[in-house]
């Protein structure tokens, strides 16, 4: 298998902080309304009444944290009229912006919302793995921002030995449409993709 | 609704039309043709034949609006491995230059009347393919409610719709046209309107009737494949809207479709055919608009957006 550089995340570490989704704006200086990295909240269940008390009926909730996959078939490359969407031989799926004609057919063809629009410049963004940092032999912003150990970065066969092969949990979608690049080490309470036993509870703005 | 979406919806129903208009054009030219010899045919015809050049460049124009960067248009076409957003440009801009290099070639008489026909057939084949990849491109799986077989098939509904009723309207306009500069009914040309305009009458109630086959399957399919939530939306927040949609679509080419046969059975009823007429594309026109705002008012992204 060719190089494939990919992001783990530990839901059952994370707290859902949000403190990956801010390195990653601050580190890319992204404008207003773009996010390359999100933190999903996910959550379900009801209370019922015993008596005169209120008992948690299968209440749970979990942090997801989310950025551009790499996909083994990036959709958004496929789909893009220019070729301005490219996936580069380590795997990272990058965006040549001056190629770009801000169509945002990858918008809609990304189960993840990876790609999004600037507004300002008129083209698409997206997650680039922080390929500064990387070429420099740092890890990419999120990971090391992150207070709770919860992400990492690296090589997706090594990644996938140690942690195992789910790459889908509630609130993402089923791993079949892209051959997503994550390494997921589930929550405990964590849900199959697909079975809406819960909601994501952020507010539109959040995401 | 923004500007970007009223871009989509100008330039899809545009281009449609532009290929359903060419089609109907060419079939309408061929029989008129037979029937009565290639002048009278072409006297018919060949000025509704300019007005579909400017339809078209019209949506593409629209097209560009919902680009954030414009600049990078031409562009465009380089991915056609892979992306139909490219095929659907490529055959956007064949089938116009293509069209357009007929209209020439039929307005000046150039060539023999075999080779204007094999242009015409291949610019023909050329919008059946940009319709093929127009639906295509809505065609994936995060977009549960246009990735139906559904969404192909309204796209050629729409198409011929328009075209015929864009058509029936032409061929008035042209008739009028012809009339101010020599009047009297008498003419061939009157006959040949009214022989026209009925089987496009005809033509408009049958493709209506398949419309409202396609519209319920569609909505029903939705509902099937996991966009329950944009099929409701036809009875729930868009219900008013759809309700006009059906409504419009069966008054232009159903009702009005039947007077307008009624109207051009005999002589002498030239100027109530012609508004009827006019009026059955105005209905169908606006109908099938609202129809594709539907289209994309309605649509629901699987996955995380």
């Amino acid at each position: 298998m060719a190089k494939q550089l990919s992001f783990y995340f530990d839901s059952s570490a994370c707290v859902g902080c949000k403190t990956c989704q801010i390195a990653c704006k601050d580190k890319n200086n992204l404008p207003l309304g773009v996010r390359w990295r999100r933190v999903f909240e996910y959550a379900g269940g009801s209370w019922v009444k015993q008596g005169d008390q209120w008992i948690p009926n299968n209440v749970f909730g979990y942090g997801v944290s989310l950025a551009c996959n790499h996909c083994e078939n990036p959709t958004c490359v496929s789909v893009c009229p220019t070729g301005a969407m490219f996936k580069r031989a380590d795997g990272v799926v990058l965006i040549n912006q001056d190629q770009c004609v801000g169509c945002r057919y990858c918008e809609w063809a990304c189960p993840y919302g990876a790609p999004q629009f600037d507004e300002a410049k008129g083209v698409m963004t997206k997650c680039n793995l922080c390929e500064d940092l990387i070429a420099q032999g740092q890890n990419p912003a999120c990971v090391d921002a992150c207070p709770l150990r919860a992400l990492a970065f690296g090589d997706l066969e090594e990644l996938r030995n140690k942690y195992g092969n789910i790459a889908a949990v509630e609130p993402l979608p089923a791993a079949t449409i892209t051959q997503p690049h994550l390494v997921i080490t589930p929550n405990r309470h964590a849900q199959a993709s697909g079975k809406g036993t819960g909601k994501v509870l952020n507010l539109p703005e959040e995401l | 609704m923004n500007v970007r979406e009223w871009a989509l919806i100008t330039f899809t129903i545009l281009a449609q039309m532009s290929v359903g208009s060419f089609i109907v054009l060419g079939i309408v030219h061929y029989f008129v043709g037979k029937k009565a010899g290639e002048k009278q045919a072409d006297e018919l015809s060949d000025r509704a034949l300019l007005a579909i050049g400017p339809v078209l460049a019209l949506g593409m124009v629209a097209s560009l609006l919902h680009l954030g960067n414009p600049l990078n248009a031409y562009k465009a076409v380089t991915n056609l491995g892979t992306s139909w957003l490219s095929r659907e440009i490529f055959f956007g801009v064949l089938f116009a230059v293509t069209g357009a290099v007929f209209a020439v070639m039929q307005w000046k008489k150039i060539a023999t009347f075999q080779i204007r026909n094999l242009v015409a057939i291949l610019a023909a084949i050329i919008g059946i393919a940009l319709v093929y990849s127009m639906a295509q491109v809505y065609m994936m799986p995060t977009r549960p409610s246009w990735n139906l077989v559904t969404t192909p098939i309204s796209f050629y509904a729409t198409t011929l719709l328009l075209g015929v009723l864009a058509m029936g309207a032409a061929f008035v306009a042209n008739f009028w046209y012809v009339q101010s500069k020599n009047p009297g009914c008498a003419s061939e040309q009157c006959v040949l309107l009214r022989d026209s305009l009925r089987w496009i009458a005809i033509a408009s109630i049958v493709l209506l009737g398949f419309q409202f086959v396609v519209l319920p399957l569609s909505i029903a399919f939705m509902a099937a494949s996991g966009a329950a939530v944009s099929a409701a939306m036809f009875v729930g927040e868009y219900g008013a809207l759809f309700a006009l949609r059906l409504v419009l679509v069966f008054l232009g080419a159903g009702v009005l479709g039947i007077f307008v046969y009624r109207e051009a059975q005999s002589a002498g009823h030239e100027r109530q055919m012609s508004w009827l007429a006019y009026g059955a594309f105005a209905c169908v026109l606006v109908g099938e608009v609202v129809g594709r705002f539907l289209f994309y008012a309605t649509t629901t992204h699987f996955g995380l957006q």
